[in-house]
């Protein structure tokens, strides 16, 4: 990740981040759960994740949550605050998909120094995973 | 299960709204560096502050500090609780159970709240304070029908102060029946999941021609054989004359915008993003509707030249695509 | 030559279920509620019913609905095509129906569960709903698979052609808010819109925002008509069917018609305003109020030109001046329309003319309402109908 921050003066209104292209493999869906200290089987064993009507493993919402953090401070740099972070899940994340994703700012707020990064993560099969908001206090200068 | 039944299970699930999961919790674990640095891998987070000491403690943070995301991690029960292998049932544990006795096995995280208060760093305490907030009405859902429930957590440190909050809303369904037997039958084998393409048009006497000409690189337009009108999209008479005999003849693939979108919403699986579409106004007279591809929608506007290529768009699709000129 | 067919059929009867996004029922159970309901405002039994019509696209057999209800013998059941486009079409196959003798006694109904059930938004992205895939698949490849990215395209046009912003569709969008917030059968009863809330509403396919399009609903809606000699003796004032006309016009595509010199416009839509018209005498200036097809923002300013309203081009300005507000020149959509309160094909709209004509809609305009138009869905054959009070 790029180490420098960008201020908040920096920010406009409708910029659009860089997309991000994840893959989603067993491995990244198993670490994401372990990671998270989430032992849910649908998260590791493949005959608990058919049982419940899904082909394969799929990805826990705390891993899709982590990755939408690190979307948004990838493209902040590291004098940001993350203040808070709303995620709604769509469509499962299971292995062999690829997620691609994009964010644009949507919000400004001047007195608290914080912008609005709405984030969208769609997979190449299934359309969107994740949706949500994540809100960030950006350092006034550098 | 027959309505008697659903009202029993339903007041015996309402029981918990508003119940503490039982005394204030500290985490497993403190706040600690190497699982800070697991979840760093695993999200592939190469934000300094989390791992690197040297960075960290020269910025605004003086030291390492925990991805935020990893609020309610600390939190986590882990393996025992998960696999049952404990004899201690915590208050939403005990819920789960009655769920899964009534068949809804299924579990689901769909949405999450969480609002950061203080950073953490390594060495501090996590306590959680947690209430089952919240359980929907019953919900039909792509996954089955099942509820939704809430539960409002709140963390605190080692000296009593608020760190942070989350709002965690967990679906719990029934499988339908059709999806289960659909992946299970499929599973002794591993085939990777096939990228989607473009929704196909079907082809028919009218329009399959077209089609297989767009295969082969060319964008052809009907013409009247009687009179010589061109009409797209293809039909089997002519609207002026009536004759059924038709020849076509090859666009030169140049014209300008007559009208366009930007389809935003809902995505489909298999098309690109962004999605421009246009009416395009071919200098032949006739217009179609095609994609417009190689600028930013911003650019797009009614009257723009354009320049179309039949191409490949994806394993099973060719289309006209139209550029700027 | 105009048709005879004014003022040979009434409208005695008019029957709503809950509107809602899950209504936990069959469609077939919100048919027999809006049927018996209709009934019941006419002051009809059952066994009165001799006619049924309904959309082809309705679940809903018309076996199903007659036993449901406990009808007799039915004699004319017919069903009209093109999605919303059929809402006052049902209307003309009544009046046909009771004028020529063939029935007395037509209900019209339409109900479906289109939030909980099969959703409209997805066009033919899943299976197809109408018409042929042949049709579509000049369009599906490229993406354009949804009613909205259809309609924007018109939209697009209409906008570069005229000047007109997206200040005069917030408006439309605005105006029915501000009417569903004091209807409380309407989903946004009680929940008003700024501009703000409307510019933070979620792209579609621009320039249609979330706030242009209408609901998804569960519910069901029923209107009873039968000849004006026996509306006389029934419960309710009869509103009389002065004019009802439909139309195919040329080169007319369904929701796609991209291809005729101008597609800025809906001429199926002055066909069918200038029979409605031309059968019972009436012009613009008759119309006191209106229900106007509103399935998204910018097709009620098409419409209001169609109807003589305003002149091609200045249907933003008519509307910005404030005109289907309370008190403006055409109080307009006043149940809060498709876009506020429910999304009933439109029939819903028949509904709320009928309040109008009677003078009992929740919004009734200060002044007097002698004539009220309602349209059907547009993209697709469309068309309207002139409502009154009988005389």
């Amino acid at each position: 990740m790029n180490r420098t921050t960008r201020t908040f003066g920096s920010v406009t209104l409708g910029e659009k981040l860089p997309p991000l292209k994840i893959d989603v493999t067993a491995g990244l869906i198993v670490g994401g759960a372990l990671a998270s200290r989430d032992f849910t089987p649908v998260h590791h064993d493949k005959a608990a994740a058919q049982a419940t009507g899904l082909p394969d493993i799929f990805m826990n919402i705390l891993t899709s949550n982590g990755l939408m953090g690190r979307y948004v401070t990838d493209w902040t740099g590291p004098e940001a605050a993350l203040k808070s972070i709303e995620v709604k899940l769509g469509a499962p994340n299971v292995p062999g998909m690829v997620m691609t994703i994009t964010g644009e700012v949507t919000a400004k707020d001047d007195a608290a120094g914080t912008v609005i990064v709405s984030v969208s993560g769609d997979n190449n099969v299934w359309g969107t995973h994740m949706a949500g908001k994540v809100c960030v206090a950006l350092p006034k200068e550098s | 299960m027959t309505p008697a039944e659903t009202s029993a299970f339903e007041a015996k699930i309402r029981a918990y709204v508003g119940r503490e999961m039982g005394p204030p919790k500290r985490g497993n674990d403190d706040v600690n560096l190497a699982m800070i640095r697991h979840w760093a891998e695993v999200t592939g987070d190469e934000n300094p502050l989390y791992t690197d000491a040297e960075f960290a403690a020269a910025s605004s943070r003086k030291g390492i500090i925990a991805p935020p995301t990893m609020l309610g991690i600390w939190a986590m029960e882990g393996y025992p609780m998960a696999q049952g292998h404990t004899g201690k049932v915590d208050v939403q544990r005990e819920l789960h159970n009655i769920f899964e006795a009534h068949g809804f096995t299924g579990v689901l995280g769909t949405n999450t709240i969480t609002e950061f208060h203080r950073e953490l760093r390594p060495g501090d305490q996590v306590i959680s304070h947690t209430v089952i907030d919240n359980i929907s009405a019953p919900k039909k859902t792509a996954r089955g029908h099942g509820y939704f429930i809430e539960t409002v957590t709140r963390f605190t440190d080692q000296h009593g102060q608020d760190v942070g909050r989350q709002v965690f809303r967990t679906l719990r369904f029934m499988p339908s029946a059709e999806s289960v037997a659909a992946n299970q039958a499929q599973s002794g084998g591993d085939a990777k999941l096939k990228a989607p393409t473009r929704i196909q048009s079907p082809r028919g006497h009218d329009n399959a021609w077209w089609w297989e000409a767009i295969d082969q690189g060319k964008l052809l337009i009907q013409r009247c054989k009687r009179c010589g009108t061109l009409r797209h999209p293809p039909r089997p008479m002519c609207g002026e004359c009536q004759s059924l005999e038709w020849d076509s003849i090859e666009s030169s693939l140049e014209g300008e915008v007559y009208s366009y979108t930007e389809v935003s919403y809902p995505k489909f699986p298999g098309y690109p993003d962004p999605l421009l579409c246009g009416l395009i106004q071919l200098k032949e007279g006739t217009r179609l509707v095609a994609n417009i591809v190689g600028c930013v929608p911003e650019a797009v506007h009614v009257g723009m030249k354009v320049r179309g290529k039949v191409e490949r768009v994806d394993d099973a699709t060719v289309l006209p695509n139209f550029y700027p000129a | 030559m105009a048709a005879t067919i004014s003022d040979k059929a009434a409208i005695v009867g008019i029957g709503s279920t809950e509107f809602s996004k899950d209504s936990g029922r069959s469609e077939l159970a919100l048919a027999a509620e809006a049927v018996k309901k209709a009934l019941d405002d006419a002051g009809l039994k059952p066994s009165d019913v001799d006619g049924l019509v309904t959309f082809t696209i309705d679940q809903n057999e018309e076996v199903d609905v007659a036993r449901a209800v406990g009808c007799g013998n039915i004699s004319l059941y017919a069903r009209v095509p093109y999605g919303g486009g059929a809402a006052t079409g049902t209307l003309l196959q009544a009046a046909m129906a009771v004028a020529s003798g063939v029935a007395e006694v037509v209900v019209c109904y339409r109900a479906l569960n289109g939030r909980s059930g099969q959703r409209y938004s997805a066009g033919v992205s899943g299976t197809l709903i109408t018409g042929s895939a042949i049709h579509y698949g000049y369009y599906m490849p490229f993406g354009l698979l949804t009613p909205a990215s259809w309609v924007a395209m018109f939209t697009r046009r209409y906008m570069h052609l005229t000047g007109c912003t997206q200040d005069a569709l917030f408006e439309i969008a605005q105006a029915t808010r501000d009417y569903a917030v004091r209807n409380p059968a309407a989903f946004f009863y009680q929940r008003p819109m700024t501009r703000a809330d409307y510019d933070a509403g979620k792209k579609i396919c621009n320039p249609l925002t979330l706030y242009d399009c209408c609901q998804e609903s569960d519910g069901g809606c029923a209107i009873v008509v039968t000849t004006p000699e026996r509306a006389r003796h029934l419960k309710q004032p009869g509103v009389s069917i002065r004019g009802v006309a439909q139309c195919i016009a040329k080169d007319q595509e369904e929701m796609t018609s991209f291809y005729r010199p101008d597609i800025a416009r809906i001429p199926e839509m002055d066909v069918a305003a200038d029979e409605a018209y031309a059968q019972c005498g009436l012009s613009a200036k008759d119309i006191d109020a209106a229900v106007i097809y509103d399935a998204f923002t910018p097709i009620v300013l098409w419409q209001l030109e169609s109807w003589g309203f305003c002149k091609y081009g200045e249907a933003a300005d008519f509307v910005q001046a404030g005109n289907l507000r309370p008190n403006g020149r055409l109080p307009s959509n006043t149940h809060g329309g498709q876009l506020s309160e429910a999304y009933i094909h439109g029939v819903n709209g028949i509904v709320e003319a009928v309040r109008l004509v009677r003078g009992t809609s929740v919004n009734q305009p200060k002044k007097a309402v002698h004539h009220a138009l309602v349209t059907s869905g547009v993209g697709v054959p469309t068309g309207g109908a002139i409502l009154g009070r009988m005389t």
